[in-house]
């Protein structure tokens, strides 16, 4: 850098200089103006946006999936593409080299122009690179591909690293021959141009796809509403509790469970319970189990299946509903199966999935004693049993509809109980509905049932 | 009285200078790209003081750490605003630090006679993400201890000494109180006080130097 350069530079500053505006007031007014906006703008995000609650720490949580602050998200989804090994290559080097780049660039960039017509390569390479950060950061808040979405995961590849490396790489050769000011500047921009399109399309591209194949995102709802808390705690309760306890938590002998058939249980609806247990003392039951008298660990510490969160909404669920000194809030109210009206037909997908659910999924599910019953979906509930099909169109003799009135039935494989087998049978208003249901011919959605309601003219 | 006051006030603390040397000058015409420079002070100094109000009852031990920030969000008289604007600030000031990277980097501005003014400036990007890393660690909720173990594992990556710096950062082999009151004493003290050495360096090269003018044609 030569004398006559640095004086050129200082008075061409000079000439700016009285062309321009003082300080104060002109510049720091815009300055102050800014600022005040800022603080509006914080004040409007801390009071209706807030900060997003978190549950207390849990070491012993390992399906937690960690995310660090938005703007290391790039670097996190940029990792997701090096492979295991070159792992320290993603992580350390490229960012290392990123920063002294940074660093160094009043070094590097010897260029002496200052105008935008003639730093062209510069100012793609910052735009590619600042598309390319966007982008990896809007791929990582979409949910992750499942494995067998190659194909998306392929195609973020390519629009995370492959296609940004690339436009990069031809930058360089691109001013590394064509020496030509002019023409130099017209290829570079046009080839700078289609990167960048090429790059926000996949991007939009792949987000969208993400977007559309995301699985419904698993609520955990740590920090719900009591009301959504209640809910989730139902569901949970329903499949992991129900078997030994029952629906109401009412049962005093288990029955139908192997290994524990015939053990007294504590009614743990009972006020026995509900007032001598704090919510805390229920929550480590839960989680730890009581294994000296039968009940099984449920907390992952325990190497059970439910985090703290689901846990806790269990507790929440069997405050609210068994215990009289507190007060159910109206949303929560309900139960999740809606009643039927005089002459209605139930569905299976409104009516009986929520009662089966309820009711009897918790045994009769994959894994469990239950004569190979299932009953999580529509078609297992029709076709799986050992003495199938349990219900048939039409026919009130079918074996599930005795066996919730209360008869057994000798089955092939031996004499099936009455269900639930703990012997509280289901309320009326569900042993009519699921008779109604397979009078009706066992429709699936409310619309099958509303045709089956109104008899074909 | 009062204009002899301030005649011998001026005398020995000098007000005319300073206001002739730092706010009365002469400045290229400037855009609303300029002010995001002071927009990142801005909220520096406004962390610096919700920081110091959250310090009055934050507690930085694994006990007491998330239930002292339950206090402040529900017992504390406005706690929730003051937490909610250091969150949210703490998220703007690095968008804006970055932004502001990008117009200097646009306009050139890091060229003759200013290349250190941007080699402060890049050691100010990272101090400020350094804060953004070790204040995600206080709340000790889910969130931050397990975001925490995955950056300083991520450390733990550089080739020889990666072990080493794991276990400097964390105090020992996992995370732990050790590492919550390293993290604690770095995001209130250590960083913080870089943090405003940095920026005095950077506003006295800028005051020294001038804001950089917007290049016309033949620059
Ligand atoms: C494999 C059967 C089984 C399952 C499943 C089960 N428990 Fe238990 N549970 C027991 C047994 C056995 C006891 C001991 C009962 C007793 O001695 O009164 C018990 C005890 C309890 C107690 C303490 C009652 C007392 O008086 O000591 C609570 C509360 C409880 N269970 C809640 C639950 C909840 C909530 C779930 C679902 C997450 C659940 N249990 C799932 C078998 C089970
Ligand atoms: C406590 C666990 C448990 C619950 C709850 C339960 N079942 Fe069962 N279920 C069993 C077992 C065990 C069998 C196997 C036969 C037996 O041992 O009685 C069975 C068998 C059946 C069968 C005969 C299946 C076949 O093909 O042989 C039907 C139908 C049935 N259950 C319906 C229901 C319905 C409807 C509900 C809900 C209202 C229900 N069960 C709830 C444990 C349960
Ligand atoms: C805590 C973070 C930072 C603060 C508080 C800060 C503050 C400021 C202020 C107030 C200005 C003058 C007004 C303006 O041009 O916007 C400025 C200019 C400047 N900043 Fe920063 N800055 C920060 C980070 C950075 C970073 C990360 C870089 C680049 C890597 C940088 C490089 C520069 C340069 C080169 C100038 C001179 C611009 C010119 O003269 O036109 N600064 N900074």
């Amino acid at each position: 850098m030569d004398e006559k350069f640095k004086q050129r530079v200082q008075s061409r500053y000079q000439q700016a200089l009285q062309r321009g505006e003082r300080f104060w007031p002109d510049s720091i007014y815009k300055d102050l103006l800014v600022s005040l906006g800022l603080f509006l703008l914080l004040i409007g995000l801390a009071t209706f946006v807030g900060v997003e609650p978190e549950p207390r720490v849990d070491p012993n949580d390992t399906a937690y999936v960690p995310r660090p602050e938005w703007y290391f998200l790039f670097l996190f989804e940029f990792l997701k593409f090096i492979p295991g090994q070159l792992e320290w290559v993603g992580a350390i080097v490229v960012p290392g080299i990123g920063v002294t780049v940074l660093l160094l660039l009043p070094f590097i960039d010897r260029n002496f122009y200052r105008h935008y017509s003639k730093r062209v390569l510069a100012l793609t390479v910052m735009g590619v690179i600042v598309v390319d950060i966007v982008m990896l950061t809007i791929m990582a808040f979409a949910p992750a591909p499942a494995p067998e979405q190659s194909a998306i995961k392929s195609m973020q590849m390519w629009a995370g690293l492959i296609i940004p490396a690339m436009t990069l790489i031809l930058l360089y050769a691109f001013s590394g021959i064509l020496k030509e000011p002019a023409s130099q500047r017209k290829t570079m921009i046009t080839t700078a141009s289609i990167a960048a399109i090429a790059i926000i399309v996949l991007a939009g591209g792949s987000a969208f796809t993400l977007q559309r194949n995301a699985p419904p995102k698993e609520k955990v709802a740590v920090a719900g509403t009591i009301p959504e808390q209640i809910a989730q705690g139902e569901e949970l309760y329903a499949v992991n509790c129900t078997e030994c306890h029952g629906a109401d938590g009412d049962v005093t002998v288990i029955q139908g469970v192997e290994g524990l058939d015939g053990k007294v249980v504590t009614p743990i609806s009972s006020k026995d319970v509900m007032y001598t247990f704090t919510d805390d003392t229920l929550f480590n039951i839960i989680s730890d189990g009581l294994p000296e008298l039968g009940m099984v660990p449920f907390g992952t510490a325990s190497g059970g299946e439910l985090s703290p969160g689901e846990i806790g909404a269990i507790v929440t669920y069997m405050r609210y509903t068994w215990d009289d000194r507190v007060e159910v809030p109206e949303a929560a109210q309900g139960g999740g199966i809606p009643a039927l009206a005089e002459g209605e037909v139930p569905s299976y997908d409104v009516h009986i999935a929520p009662l089966t659910k309820r009711y009897c999924v918790s045994c009769h599910r994959a894994g469990k004693e239950n004569n190979n019953y299932l009953m999580t979906s529509y078609e297992e509930m029709l076709n799986t049993g050992d003495n199938a099909p349990n219900v048939v169109a039409g026919d009130a003799n079918s074996i599930l509809l005795q066996v919730i009135q209360g008869h057994e039935v000798e089955g092939k494989t031996g004499t099936i109980n009455i269900m639930p087998p703990n012997g509280k049978l289901l309320k009326d208003e569900y042993v009519d509905m699921l008779i109604r249901w397979v009078m009706a011919g066992m429709p699936q959605t409310a619309e099958d049932a509303a045709a089956a309601a109104t008899p074909a003219p | 009285m009062a204009s002899k006051l301030y005649h011998w006030l001026n005398e020995r603390l000098g007000f005319d200078d300073l206001y002739k040397g730092l706010l009365d000058r002469p400045e290229p015409r400037g855009t609303w790209w300029n002010t995001l420079g002071s927009a990142t002070l801005f909220l520096f100094t406004m962390q610096v003081m919700t920081g110091i109000f959250l310090l009055m009852y934050y507690t930085p031990s694994p006990d007491h750490a998330y239930d002292s920030i339950q206090y402040i969000m529900n017992e504390v008289a406005f706690g929730w605003l003051i937490r909610g604007i250091h969150h949210w600030s703490a998220t703007l000031m690095v968008l804006l630090v970055f932004l502001h990277m990008l117009r200097v980097f646009a306009t050139a501005s890091y060229k003759y006679p200013r290349e250190l003014t941007w080699v402060i400036g890049v050691f100010l990007l990272l101090t400020t993400l350094g804060m953004g890393l070790t204040g995600y660690l206080l709340p000790w909720n889910q969130r931050s201890y397990f975001a925490t173990t995955v950056a300083t594992e991520i450390a733990g990556l550089v080739p020889g000494i990666g072990a080493f710096i794991t276990r400097t950062l964390r105090g020992g082999t996992d995370l732990s109180a050790l590492t919550l009151s390293r993290f604690f004493a770095a995001h209130v003290w250590m960083l913080p006080a870089l943090l405003t050495v940095l920026i005095g360096i950077h506003l006295y090269l800028i005051i020294r130097h001038g804001e950089s003018e917007y290049p016309t044609e033949e620059d």
